[in-house]
């Protein structure tokens, strides 16, 4: 598999390679991993990296610490628009 | 109409013929069916670009099609961020693809 191809976060087009090399560099939790490279944090909400971004973390680090929180959901855990919430929506 | 729908299905037999619906997408008339998503009376036609990566420019299309991903939203009747897998084409629609925003603001406009 190419890592520096293979897309993990689309939102934000973070690449596997990118994730990699940025867990072994700094040998970081999930959230900071997001907080360097953005996986996670684009349009989706993270729906769908989030469990990745979670396991490159967790494999990246020898000793996983075991209280480490995975990955929060952010409410609204769907995406709603102002439009709807305005009751403007059709 | 000229496309990948299917019409005589194996199982179900030959399928009832459905309402034609004209709508545009960036600009361009089409047609499609009554019932059909956006996505779907895209791929019809062949057209798997829904729209560009906001910062890098590259294309998206279907990814998830079950309204997970946001990975294929497009611009509807001038409201952003629809999901084209889930909103059925009506009568006059306007669709347009979403496209590369500027960063002027972004150093050297990449992310690193």
């Amino acid at each position: 598999m190419n890592e520096s191809e293979t897309i993990i976060c689309r939102c934000e087009e973070v690449t596997l390679g990118e994730l990699m090399s940025a867990a072994k560099q700094y040998r970081c939790s999930a959230r900071e991993l997001k907080l360097r490279t953005r996986a996670g944090m684009g349009y989706c909400g993270g729906r769908v990296c989030r469990h990745a971004i979670d396991t490159i973390a967790r494999l990246a680090n020898d000793v996983p610490d075991p209280h480490e929180p995975p990955l929060k959901h952010q409410p609204p855990v769907r995406p709603v628009s102002f439009l709807h919430l305005g009751g403007e929506a059709n | 109409m000229n496309d990948a729908r299917i019409r005589t299905h194996p199982i179900l037999g030959e399928l009832p013929p459905r309402k034609e619906i004209r709508f545009a997408f960036n600009g361009i008339p089409m047609q499609g069916l009554e019932g059909e998503t956006i996505a779907a009376v895209l791929l019809a036609q062949g057209i798997r670009t829904l729209r560009y990566h906001e910062a890098s420019g590259r294309p998206r299309g279907i990814f998830c099609n079950i309204g997970h991903c946001m990975e294929c939203r497009v611009t509807v009747d001038g409201i952003d961020g629809i999901r084209a897998c889930l909103t059925t084409i009506k009568e006059g629609m306007e669709i347009h693809a979403g496209r590369k925003l500027p960063a002027p603001l972004k150093r050297g406009g990449v992310t690193p």
